[in-house]
């Protein structure tokens, strides 16, 4: 296995080559072209929050013919709870689920690649193996578990389980980061008489700040996207995430207030849509380090 | 022997050897966490599941055993599993190739060295990164929607009346096909990864022997991402088995129209929570599985013949 970091891909390592002016120009038109395409659904829904519910449809422009954001207005305050509820519910959840996976995932990958005890190859493939498998398999016994502790109907299935290190590829991610930290540190550290949890704490967390950093971002985005499991676990409609009371939405809306409807859609991509913006370089270098260290 | 008086004296900086205990229990403490999830969350349900794919449980009662009757209504009986897994296969099978297919078109694009790379690559990126939400399955059923934006494209550019994709049965399966595709941007960054990885004194060198282009590709660049091709491949295939949201919001929960957009795990949602068939859902979950596993083992197997590896 390769000694893996979330290396930073530098731009400029392939720097823009001389090559005859019409086929720069050939190129460029594609991925403008490629860029347009794929932008445009996104744009086209935004454009349809403040579109007058007659123009949304027919037209294939982008822009309104006058500016309507009293859908936004509708969308948060129609429902039987307003929009917040949702949004702060989902909030909750994510930052829940963004420490648990953060301190317990940390906890396992230290030990994995830090710590030697008996049988540690052991667990670790074990670990390696629930990367492959699909949550289908333990969704049925998972829900009859929480169902028997009362826990259906709260938010607890959707929070506790990632203060216990489900997420094996988190686990993954940082196991391959703490490997690439020099032993040296943690070795003079041992030698000092730091206790193991003081060298996690002190020396491997500090100096992993990335890779617990993209962790955080993942585990925010997918918990903040996720729509299966509230679906199973949240049936009050005081407890819907942004997923579920979007989607109860569009059931209650029926086909009548496109405007409205695609206001909340946008919000709801709001948060995504921030953290894509402010984290794009950790995002790619973390998806990007997964995908090639193996 | 005299042993008493030549003895050392500084006895206190040599130390005892650890005992086992010492020695292992840092481990399994940092370990503990994971401990109680995965054999509270994930191995003991997944041994339960294998339990109540051999019952009869809704739930109410308790589960009583019937043998293999769930997997024999699977082999034999079940319309719905046999549409279910056509409209899965059909998906997977479309869907993944002309997803990699694209994601590294365009990585190839872009590593040439293009001026403005992070932009192209954050707005390829952008929508895999938009994902399974909610909202993207609800903007793509109203761009498909009988009088939606491809519609009218249609017609404006092409002077074609379309089908109204969602409902119609031939074509709402492709309209999940192309929101998969849009999709390409997570494998793109890999690939992207992948070309950065490979070294460019091949290059140099390829090119000082006059080699063509098209022969660098298929001898240079195109052997040494199979690794990355087959790594996204697999990735991607459990993915695609795997997808709900959007034929789950598409369909609004239904899978219509007339099952065509019946994913295998809309079907398992179901069978579980619809008519809280646990038993028979947990079935479902083992031949997912076992699907999975049999095609991830055959990829492995097929790998030895074309993913190269230098060592």
């Amino acid at each position: 296995m390769t000694d893996a970091k979330l290396t930073h891909f530098p731009d400029d390592l392939n720097p823009p080559r001389e090559r005859p002016w019409f086929l720069s120009l050939i190129i460029h038109v594609a991925l403008v072209g490629a860029s347009i395409v794929m932008l445009y659904p996104l744009l086209w829904m935004l454009s349809g929050s403040i579109k007058d519910q007659n123009e949304i449809f027919g037209t294939a422009s982008l822009i309104p013919s006058q500016f309507d954001f009293s859908s936004f207005a509708r969308g948060w305050f129609g429902g039987q709870v307003t929009f917040g509820t949702f949004v702060w519910n989902s909030v909750v959840i994510a930052v829940l689920s963004v420490i648990g996976n953060v301190i317990s995932c940390s906890l396992a990958a230290y030990a994995f690649a830090r710590l030697n005890f008996w049988g540690k190859n052991f667990w670790f493939a074990l670990m390696l193996g629930t990367l492959m498998l699909p949550y289908h398999v333990t969704l049925i016994p998972q829900y009859i578990l929480f169902l028997k502790l009362g826990w259906v109907k709260t938010m607890l299935p959707l929070v506790v389980p990632k203060f216990l290190a489900v997420d094996a590829f988190f686990i993954f991610l940082m196991v391959q980061f703490f490997r690439g930290i020099p032993r040296e540190l943690d070795e003079a550290a041992m030698m000092d008489g730091c206790s193991p949890w003081r060298i996690y704490w002190r020396i491997m967390l500090p100096l992993s700040l990335p890779v617990l950093a993209t962790a955080a971002i993942f585990s925010f985005i997918w918990t903040w996207d996720d729509f299966f499991g509230p679906l199973i676990y949240l049936s009050d409609i005081n407890t819907y995430t942004v997923q579920l009371g979007l989607r109860s939405f569009v059931d209650s809306t029926g086909s009548s207030d496109w405007s409205s409807l695609f206001a909340m859609s946008s919000i709801s991509l709001i948060p995504v849509f921030l953290i894509f913006l402010f984290f794009q370089r950790l995002l790619i270098d973390g998806i990007a380090t997964a995908g090639l260290k193996r | 022997m005299a042993i008493g008086a030549s003895a050392p004296v500084r006895v206190e900086t040599y130390q005892k050897a650890p005992s086992a205990f010492a020695r292992n229990a840092p481990g399994y403490l940092f370990l503990l966490p994971w401990f109680i999830g995965f054999f509270g969350l994930t191995l003991g349900p997944a041994l339960v599941s294998l339990y109540l794919s051999f019952t009869d449980y809704n739930l109410l009662q308790a589960p009583h055993l019937v043998g293999l009757d769930n997997y024999a209504r699977i082999a034999t009986g079940d319309d719905k599993f046999i549409s279910s897994m056509k409209v899965t296969l059909f998906y997977v099978v479309c869907s993944v190739p002309l997803k990699l297919a694209f994601a590294l078109m365009v990585a190839l694009l872009l590593n040439r060295g293009i001026r403005g790379l992070p932009i192209y690559r954050a707005i390829f990126y952008l929508p895999s990164l938009l994902g399974s939400s909610v909202a993207i399955a609800v903007l793509w059923r109203q761009i498909f929607d009988g009088d939606g934006v491809v519609n009218t494209l249609l017609w404006y550019v092409l002077g074609i009346n379309g089908p109204s994709w969602i409902s119609n049965p031939n074509y709402s399966l492709y309209t999940l096909i192309i929101l998969a595709i849009w999709q390409f941007g997570s494998p793109m960054i890999i690939f992207l990864a992948g070309l950065r990885q490979i070294p460019t004194d091949l290059y140099e060198a390829a090119s000082l022997d006059g080699a063509s282009k098209a022969r660098i590709f298929f001898k240079i660049t195109l052997p040494l991402l199979t690794p990355v091709i087959f790594f996204n491949a697999v990735v991607q295939t459990i993915d695609a088995f795997k997808a709900f949201t959007p034929a789950y919001v598409i369909s609004s929960g239904t899978g219509g129209p007339i099952d065509s957009t019946l994913f295998y795990t809309l079907y398992l949602y179901q069978e579980a929570f619809g008519y809280f068939r646990m038993g028979y859902a947990a079935a479902l979950a083992w031949v997912l599985v076992i699907i999975i596993a049999v095609f991830t083992a055959f990829s492995f197997l097929s790998a030895r013949y074309w993913v190269h590896y230098d060592d």
